[in-house]
């Protein structure tokens, strides 16, 4: 799978990366480290725990990471999270947070595809 | 020496970028940038942000400070530093996912230089990085340049201050040897008048003598009698009693003084005019009894008045070719109840606040040397 072909299927911005990373080589490599990067897991857990103050910010650290990344869908789905927790809507967090692991599990898949390949 | 110094500090090279960000990947984002050009430092969160800067605070060129980070927020650091006072040499560009007008206004106010928002081009941050970095490079060049500067400036000041009171006191030194004194009286009348104007400062701000005036009265101190140098031996010398046209005579030392001073007159110098009001009025007193042109209360100046009681004092706990010296109590009631002639009510109390220091100075409690080197 190409870089291109990657943020294709994961409804990202491959324009914007580029511009801002220049080589695939170095997409890759900051693909991989948005692989590791904790954010959504600690998302998951603290909302899991009740914890909004700290749902708030890995919520917000997620989001800002994903407009690094140009994950132009992923992005949206955090970002609305983000204001969802802001406000301490735990409901409406709640029922985001399905859309945000469905938008997430599709970019972690595509990565694991562009690494192999 | 201080050359030395700005050699060590040029040794630091200012060019590590310090990129504070919770998130590895946003902190990659940045280094990718700027890791061929300079040294960076990386903090997860405020705490380590802050001692970092607190470590690297002479090669830190630049901040990147991320707003939301856990233990302590960018905005938390950004007021450690303007606390702390690190906010005047290294820059700081606030990175932030959103535009609120509320936490930009913020950062501002706390001292950020810049806020870049996510995502953002290299290019851009690339050059404005760099302007801000010259800007602070140039701007602490600056600084250096004018410190060094007002440093030389200062000393040169501190110089041709000591060489002039070395002249005046020279000068006022031979009026003395001519009246077979000890150089001690001179010594004294200048540290007195020292006490006095500290008390006049602090308690009668009315008068409006800065610190620097006050330095300026105590030199021009030492040249009160300086009209005696016209004096024929056989009254300034005289041991006994002056007749009444030798003290008229006498009298006239004030007169003489101010003569000799108009041979070099400065318009406009204050040193001048303080020399010059307390050559002439040093003999006046507060009722008008004084001479030699019988001014009244304030008529007389401020530094005039300092000197003429200091120096009535001094006369009075000194022996003289003339007279025994008093015993300081004595010498005191004799100035409090007027019996050396009338002074201000304000020049009273000055002396009752010195009087300890005075009697420890006359009684030789401890050494004048140790007087002089305390003022």
């Amino acid at each position: 799978m190409t870089v291109q072909e990657f943020y294709t299927e994961v409804d990202g911005n491959y324009d914007e990366i580029m511009a801002r990373l220049k080589t695939d080589a170095r997409v890759i490599k900051f693909a991989g480290m948005f692989a590791k990067d904790d954010s959504y897991n600690a998302l998951v857990r603290t909302m899991q725990e009740g914890n909004l103050d700290d749902a708030f910010r890995a919520a917000h650290t997620m989001k800002g990471v994903c407009q690094n990344m140009a994950f132009t869908r992923l992005f949206r789905s955090s970002n609305d999270i983000t204001e969802a927790l802001r406000v301490k809507d735990i409901d409406r967090a709640n029922m985001l947070l399905e859309q945000v692991t469905s938008d997430y599990q599709r970019v972690m898949d595509g990565i694991k595809k562009l690494v192999e390949s | 020496m201080n050359r030395n110094t700005d050699n060590i500090e040029q040794i630091v090279e200012k060019n590590t970028i310090l990129i504070a960000d919770d998130a590895e990947l946003n902190r990659e984002m940045i280094k990718f940038i700027f890791e061929e050009e300079y040294n960076i430092l990386e903090a997860e969160d405020g705490e380590q942000a802050i001692s970092i800067i607190q470590e690297h605070t002479q090669s830190v060129c630049l901040i990147f400070l991320d707003l939301l980070m856990p233990k302590k927020s960018g905005l938390d650091v950004l007021q450690f530093m303007s606390n702390e006072g690190y906010i005047n040499y290294i820059p700081v560009i606030m990175i932030t996912g959103e535009a609120t007008d509320e936490t930009d206004e913020k950062a501002y106010e706390y001292g950020a230089m810049d806020i870049i928002y996510k995502p953002f081009a290299p290019n851009v941050v690339m050059r404005r990085a760099r302007n801000i970095i010259e800007l602070y490079e140039k701007r602490i060049d600056m600084e250096k340049q004018l410190e060094q500067r007002t440093r030389e400036l200062v000393e040169s000041k501190e110089k041709l201050e000591k060489s002039n009171e070395f002249l005046v006191n020279a000068l006022s030194s031979v009026v003395e040897f001519r009246s077979l004194e000890s150089g001690e009286h001179i010594h004294r009348v200048k540290y007195f008048t020292s006490l006095f104007m500290d008390y006049i400062m602090k308690y009668y701000p009315k008068y409006g003598v800065t610190k620097e005036q006050a330095a300026l009265i105590v030199n021009a101190s030492a040249l009160h009698d300086l009209g005696k140098i016209a004096i024929p031996d056989s009254i300034l010398l005289k041991p006994g009693r002056l007749t009444q046209e030798e003290f008229e005579e006498m009298k006239r030392h004030t007169l003489y003084g101010c003569e000799l001073l108009e041979k070099f007159k400065q318009e406009e110098n204050e040193f001048y005019r303080y020399c010059y009001d307390i050559c002439r009025y040093h003999h006046e007193r507060y009722d008008g009894n004084g001479y030699p042109d019988h001014l009244k209360g304030d008529e007389i100046p401020i530094w005039a008045q300092v000197v003429s009681i200091v120096d009535v004092y001094d006369a009075l706990v000194s022996k003289r070719v003339y007279k025994d010296p008093y015993a300081v109590e004595e010498a005191a009631r004799m100035i409090q109840e007027g019996e050396c002639g009338n002074f201000s009510p304000e020049m009273l109390n000055c002396f009752d606040l010195a009087r300890a220091e005075l009697f420890d100075v006359t009684e030789g409690k401890f050494s004048f040397a140790d007087a002089l080197q305390s003022q």
